[in-house]
């Protein structure tokens, strides 16, 4: 009973957490809190339907087609609505992403209409996997396999290339790293690109345990912040396992506490968390100098 | 923005105090006016502006003066709402007392939730509010007793001293009750609290450093806002009448929030003008087919690409230049 309580959890949480890193990318990086994350990746995985669907192209040929439109999308918008707002209050930029957030829903609605789609996986047929007596559907596994590996390359990326040092010098002190000579506006292209294009495979593998409509992602964004704060924003796998912790407690707590108060109880544990650590389990306190 | 410029700032409208004092009378002149003008429909939708307008005054206090973010504040405007129904109600109170009763008690909330917040930072800060207003619309919503739950609460027309107050006077009520907002949050913010804001919100360490004690000034802060949108809460309770929990969700939240940055952070006059743009704009594109909310969220967009510090902060430009 409660293994299966777990592996629903986590199946659940590796949802969030597919959102959560491509959150956390745009996050670390230009300090802004993507509203329009959620919306960016129903697009694209509405886009990779289109070429299933309409083109009629394989799903191993359309996702890379689709993620690719998820890096450029990402860039479009940094270039249009992100970048007249660096140096502006955060806050305005981040209602920004709240209206891009409005508008990417209502084109999606007027392209596809309301009505939801089922999107398909190459895994969808294949048998569960057995751990002792409980079954783990193989979705949930490659969903947990996919967000791991994004973890590891935008860890090395980040730590070991150029561009990710940039990326990562232009989020602890804009001016000095402009003084060395990377471009601001650049890393936020960047930062924004990366995050549409990890949000794009987010969105392809969620979809078929969802079912494919305009708010895909709506009840997705706001458990991935949460898992996020829960797990320390600047730390991805923090993140990645702030996400997992969110989806089995809330199932933890829904069968055994109540279920009327689950939501609430599972937001009661975040705070209680953050009170103790204010910057999530796994964070570490950001050193500013005054 | 940084202390200098709003030293100046303040300086500059010190000067034009004359004309812009010329314009605030000719606009609450047009406010006072405006039931002889309107219709039922149009006085419902310029009421629910005031209503939003008292929340964004409130929210303003804490987001553009103090600088911390809250997503619960449709959980005190819930609150005020439901505080304000059942004690008038059942409980048989006056109208204005229940309001002002309800006001407190969410005053207190507001007080509580700021606890966490004396250590939370931006993000960390909207999610733990977000938090607390989920847990605060769960005990509405399951508190059935009390809030009849689901089901939702109708009310009759309240009645001040006898008077039973139809669309047009509880109209009066909030633009009486908006004007008392306005002067309150100008009182504050020009105060010694207002003053302590800006300091926090620049740094708390400066604040410390100056003797001012940030956590009390925190709770202050959250205090304040939480009793103007309960106020606000127990005056929509009465102009929809019918009172539902799923009304209070985080999305209002949002809303509120992004009323106040739409309107300018940290300005009295942006509070009234980003409600206005949220209640009123939605209204006028209602006749587009099929694209209101592509036209809306494409205003959203605009306005902050090309006006980051709000729309008040244009109006303050133009009335400069005139």
């Amino acid at each position: 009973m409660i293994a299966n309580l777990i592996v629903g959890g986590l199946a659940a949480g590796c949802l969030y957490a597919m959102v959560g890193i491509a959150i956390v990318i745009v996050l670390n990086i230009t300090d802004i809190a993507n509203f329009a994350q959620g919306e960016m990746a129903m697009v694209t995985t509405f886009f990779a339907y289109w070429l299933l669907d309409s083109v009629g192209l394989t799903w191993w040929q359309a996702v890379p087609i689709a993620v690719l439109f998820g890096l450029v999308q990402g860039i479009v918008i940094q270039q249009v609505v992100i970048r007249p707002l660096i140096g502006s209050p955060v806050l305005s930029a981040i209602i920004a992403t709240l209206g891009l957030n409005i508008v990417l829903n209502s084109v999606a609605g007027l392209i596809w209409g309301h009505q939801t789609y089922t999107f398909p996986s190459p895994f969808a047929f294949s048998p569960p996997f057995m751990i002792g007596t409980v079954p783990v559907s193989v979705d949930s596994v490659v969903n947990i396999a996919a967000g791991l590996a994004i973890v590891i390359a935008m860890t090395w990326f980040l730590r070991f290339t150029w561009i990710g040092l940039g990326l990562r010098a232009a989020s602890q002190n804009p001016t000095v790293a402009r003084m060395m000579g990377v471009s601001i506006s650049r890393t936020s292209a960047i930062a924004w690109g990366l995050g549409g294009l990890v949000g794009g495979i987010s969105g392809i593998l969620v979809a078929p345990s969802l079912f494919l409509d305009t708010n895909l992602m709506g009840a997705l964004l706001i458990k991935a912040f949460a898992g996020g704060v829960l797990g320390g924003l600047n730390s991805l796998i923090g993140v990645f396992l702030g996400c997992l912790a969110l989806g089995v407690a809330e199932n933890l707590v829904g069968a055994y506490l109540s279920p009327a108060f689950g939501e609430a109880i599972t937001f009661i544990i975040i705070i209680a968390v953050l009170i103790v650590r204010p910057e999530g389990i796994f964070g570490r306190v950001k050193a500013r100098k005054v | 923005m940084s202390v200098a410029a709003d030293i100046t700032r303040a300086q500059r409208q010190a000067a034009s105090f004359g004309v812009s004092s010329v314009l605030l009378g000719l606009c609450f002149a047009a406010a006072c006016a405006a039931p002889f003008v309107l219709n039922g429909y149009g006085l419902y939708v310029l009421t629910l502006t005031g209503v939003f307008a008292l929340v964004a005054l409130g929210l303003n206090l804490l987001t553009g003066y103090a600088g911390q973010i809250s997503l619960c504040h449709a959980a005190f405007f819930g609150v005020g709402a439901y505080a304000t129904a059942i004690l008038t109600q059942k409980v048989g109170l006056p109208y204005l007392l229940s309001i002002l009763v309800g006001g407190l008690l969410t005053a207190c909330i507001g007080a509580v939730v700021a606890v966490p917040a004396m250590r939370l930072k931006s993000l960390y800060l909207a999610i733990a509010t977000l938090g607390f207003g989920v847990v605060l619309q769960k005990i509405i919503f399951e508190w059935r007793s009390l809030t009849n739950g689901g089901g939702g609460l109708a009310l009759s027309p309240p009645a001040i001293a006898g008077y039973e107050l139809g669309a047009t006077g509880l109209y009066y009520l909030t633009l009486a009750l908006v004007t008392l907002g306005i002067w309150g949050a100008w009182n504050v913010s020009r105060g010694r609290t207002g003053r302590a804001l800006l300091i926090i919100k620049e740094s708390e360490i400066a604040a410390g450093a100056l003797g001012i004690p940030a956590a009390r000034y925190k709770v202050i802060a959250f205090a304040i806002s939480a009793f103007y949108a309960a106020v606000a809460g127990g005056l929509f309770a009465y102009l929809v009448r019918y009172i539902h929990p799923e009304n209070f969700s985080v999305g209002l939240s949002i809303a509120f929030l992004s009323m106040v940055v739409i309107g300018g952070l940290g300005t009295i006059g942006g509070s009234i003008v980003g409600a206005a743009f949220y209640v009123i704009v939605p209204e006028l594109l209602r006749g587009i087919k099929d694209a209101p909310g592509l036209v809306f969220g494409l205003l959203l967009v605009i306005v902050m690409v090309l006006m980051p510090q709000g729309l008040w902060g244009l109006v303050r430009r133009l009335g400069r230049r005139a």
